[in-house]
């Protein structure tokens, strides 16, 4: 367990990122212009009432003694009320937070399944036909845009050929298997080629090394040497490549959560900022940038499991 | 259903194009209700009026209806609250009618009412008290019996809401009696021709008596009524769900086990799960979708006749906007039918009076000013600006349909010698600047919530109206006084007159340039039976069945 010591420090490192989120979201939505409390009372908002909203809300307040105020009830744990939902913030997000995290486990989960097989196909035989195809026909998902991949896996497998649902994510975890398959299967598709490409270089080095040789002088059978050594040393890389590109991939669930109109941390955020509901956008950006950290430390993580080498401090 | 004043009447058109999540969030009235007027009261507004109006009639619907089923409604923003008395969001709206019912309610044509929990009324001679029958073996869902004990203290608790929510529309009522469980009076303080009308308004819905034991809040997270269907749950942002009430007064109905609304905000991604099966019906299918839609198998996709009317408001307090051939000039050169064409894709209709086709005394003759080259020329010649001039016109921000209309508009003013600069603005701060009176032009408009014109009228020719003439700031006196006099006026032919009178006079005085009537856009699955809209809006999930 040596080799773990680094996990609370890695965490003590978030805090500065963490309020650096804090007071980059606080103030670029006080930037922007538009006022919630006439956006929560509609047309009937009158002055009176308006004033008596910013008054409870303390919008009425400077703006530094509100984010003051903000981050005094952060650190008791608290982000405050949705202006919108009139429910605490944390019970919104909590509840969407799943959603979210499925989705982006799921597609990570079919990325990596996409990618293995294909390059190991091409890196058994660099230059050969086989290598070219798998390198430049998933290029074309990296270069599509995920709505449009979206809409068109829906239009083909959920509208054409009533396989899949639409929207949604089912109850317990076989249902949202099924319900989360096309999402995930689209945040996939722009994953998976930057996937394969460095797998596969890295595969194609990894092959040349001298204990992929000795392994196969031992005897051992083609697809042991391949998926047990090859493998594992080439894997190191790509878990780089996917841990940096997680943090795109969050990014990516707010585009595909509207497509689908999964009720997500995604759409919760998006939906707030269009109501003005600071407190939602300031939990939600939160809690997606803490993600995006913890990311960050699994990635560390799985490298001292692949490569008991590698030692972090 | 609810009035949508100002900026805000482009809601319905606004949600549908972009899916910003606050699709009918911000409407209803600051009008303080009408000025008392005498006279004689009657029942609700006869059906006088023109028909016509944009879109398909209701569908009539074949087949024995079935039980059972589950309905879904993507839509694309939640509802905000359950409180009838004080909310004046559509999305709210159409839920909690499903629960909570009034005495009286619209005709499907909207333009009456008909007894719902009530079974009639009688005027006295003066017109001041309506003594109204209950219907017997009501009950609410929690298995007491509506009595007029109920009745009186939904309807005492709505009008104490007075402008901080519906309650200003009970604004004639004086006392509300229950001298026996079965009967109901109510004296007014002056005779009010939209009385009937008004109690047929969903914030006049009844409730238990003191709330069933509970605070109003607390009633309100989970309300109880007569209604066809009972509180189940809602995960704010995501899905809300209603249960069959197995004791409805209407023998054998409601048909549906449960009614879900799921939040869906994106136009395309409801349409796609209409077609893919996991919505049933799609409240706000985008006008650029209605095509595809209808040409969907197992899918239908149509429109009902609305009161919604978008117009063009034009501030007095800004030069040179009280020259009334200013306004004469832009209202002339209004390309209407290609509005239509663009924004709502064909489907509505060019407006040519202050009332919308749906709503009584409505006159279909009223000629108006239309698109008229020539006479938006001579207008300007006539006026105090014959050169013409640069103005604004705030447009909120995000809304397509609004910058589309801007855009068209900016084109067609320009012969005019009138430079227009179009200003976006977040939707919230149109409406401060509205209110305001910050502002040159907007885009206003109004749909309506009871089947009367006054509510309307009131608010949009009367500087007493609540909202300055709809924000024209205008004043023209001798609409005021016809308004007036109509609201007194019980004898529908004479009512009529001095409605045609208005129309025709306000559309000569253009403080507002009426542009076109849009209808409501609604797509569902073929299995969905019984589902119609009245041009107010509510629909009645009651009669609603799906085929096996």
């Amino acid at each position: 367990m040596e080799r773990f010591r680094f996990i609370p420090r890695r965490l003590l490192q978030a805090i500065p990122v963490v309020f650096g989120v804090t007071v980059i979201v606080f103030f670029l939505i006080h930037l922007l212009p538009g006022d919630p409390a006439q956006a929560a009372m509609g047309e009937h908002a009158t002055a009176a009432g308006v004033a008596a909203l910013h008054q409870k809300w303390g919008l009425d307040k400077p703006i530094w003694t509100q984010y003051v105020m903000f981050l005094d009830r952060l650190i008791h744990g608290d982000l405050g009320d949705s202006l919108f939902y009139r429910l605490p913030v944390t019970t919104l997000v909590i509840e969407r937070i799943p959603v979210t995290l499925f989705l982006v486990v799921y597609s990570v989960v079919l990325a990596v399944a996409i990618s293995v097989p294909l390059a190991a196909f091409a890196a058994v035989r660099p230059g050969a036909i086989r290598d070219h195809v798998v390198r430049a026909v998933p290029l074309v998902g990296l270069g599509m845009p995920q709505f449009w991949v979206g809409i068109m896996l829906i239009l083909l497998l959920a509208v054409r050929i009533k396989i899949f649902p639409v929207g949604n994510y089912g109850n317990g975890a076989l249902e949202h298997l099924w319900y989360l398959f096309l999402p995930s299967l689209t945040l996939a598709i722009a994953m998976a080629p930057i996937i394969i490409r460095s797998l596969r270089a890295s595969m194609i080095s990894v092959l040349s090394a001298d204990f992929v040789a000795t392994a196969r002088s031992k005897g051992l059978p083609k697809r042991a040497v391949l998926f047990r050594h090859v493998l594992r040393n080439s894997a190191i890389p790509t878990v780089t490549v996917i841990g940096v590109n997680l943090g795109y991939l969050v990014g990516g669930t707010l585009v595909v959560e509207k497509v689908f109109g999964l009720p997500g941390l995604g759409g919760l955020m998006v939906n707030s900022i269009f109501n003005r509901d600071f407190p939602v956008v300031q939990g939600a950006a939160l809690v997606l940038a803490l993600f995006v950290v913890l990311i960050g430390l699994v990635t560390d993580i799985v490298y001292t499991i692949l490569d008991p080498r590698v030692r972090f401090r | 259903m609810t009035a949508v004043v100002a900026v805000a009447a482009m809601t319905l058109a606004a949600c549908s194009s972009g899916g910003s999540g606050t699709a009918g969030s911000n409407s209803g009235t600051t009008g303080s209700g009408s000025a008392p007027a005498a006279g004689s009261g009657s029942s609700s507004a006869g059906s006088i009026a023109g028909s016509g109006g944009s879109g398909a009639s209701p569908t009539t619907e074949t087949g024995t209806p079935v039980s059972g089923g589950d309905l879904v409604i993507a839509r694309a923003a939640d509802a905000l609250a359950m409180n009838n008395t004080n909310t004046f969001d559509n999305n709210s709206i159409f839920v909690f009618e499903q629960i909570m019912e009034p005495l009286f309610t619209v005709t499907d044509d909207g333009k009456g009412t008909k007894p719902w929990l009530a079974t009639g009324y009688k005027t006295s001679d003066d017109g001041l008290t309506y003594t109204v029958t209950l219907r017997k073996g009501v009950k609410f869902s929690n298995g007491d019996p509506m009595t007029s004990a109920d009745v009186k203290f939904s309807i005492d608790a709505a009008t104490a809401t007075g402008n901080d929510g519906w309650g200003y529309i009970n604004a004639a009522i004086d006392t509300v009696s229950a001298p026996d469980p079965g009967t109901v009076v109510f004296k007014l303080k002056y005779q009010w021709a939209p009385f009937i009308a008004d109690l047929a308004l969903f914030s006049n819905a009844i409730v238990p008596k003191d709330y069933d034991g509970q605070s109003a809040d607390e009633f309100y997270q989970h309300p109880v009524g007569t209604g066809p269907f009972v509180w189940d749950k809602w995960e704010k942002g995501k899905a809300l769900t209603l249960k069959k009430n197995p004791d409805y007064w209407q023998q054998g109905k409601p048909y549906l086990d449960s009614v879900t609304w799921n939040v869906v905000p994106d136009g395309n991604a409801r349409k796609l799960q209409l077609q893919g099966g996991q919505a049933s019906i799609d409240e706000y299918p985008d006008w650029s979708t209605m095509d595809d839609l209808k040409s969907t198998s197992g899918i239908t996709a149509t429109t009902f006749p609305s009161t919604q009317l978008t117009l063009l408001t034009m501030n007095q307090q800004h030069k040179p906007f009280q020259d009334v051939h200013v306004r004469r000039a832009i209202a002339a050169s209004i390309d209407r039918q290609a509005i239509v064409k663009a924004v709502l894709f064909g489907n509505g209709t060019a407006a040519n009076s202050i009332l919308m086709p749906g709503v009584p005394y409505y006159d279909k003759n009223t000629k108006g000013i239309q698109f008229d080259e020539d006479m938006a020329k001579s207008e300007m010649a006539k006026s105090s600006v014959p050169d013409g001039f640069s103005t604004t016109i705030l447009v909120r921000s995000g809304d397509s349909t609004q910058a589309s209309v801007a855009q068209i508009l900016q084109g067609e003013l320009e012969p005019l010698g009138i430079k227009l600069e179009i200003k976006q603005l977040d939707p919230t701060a149109v409406k401060t600047a509205r209110n305001a009176g910050d502002f040159d032009m907007l885009f206003g408009g109004w749909t309506m919530d009871i089947p009367d014109p006054d509510e309307w009228t009131s608010f949009a020719v009367d500087p007493d109206g609540g909202a300055h003439a709809d924000y024209t700031w205008g004043n023209d006196p001798e609409i005021v006084k016809i308004n007036k006099e109509a609201q007194k006026t019980t004898d529908t032919a004479k009512r009529q007159e001095l409605y045609s009178k208005l129309q025709s006079l306000a559309a000569e005085n253009s403080a507002e340039a009426y542009l076109y009537y849009s209808p409501y856009a609604y797509a569902w699955q073929n299995k969905v039976h019984g589902f119609f809209v009245t041009p107010l809006g509510n629909y009645h999930l009651e009669d609603v069945w799906l085929s096996k």
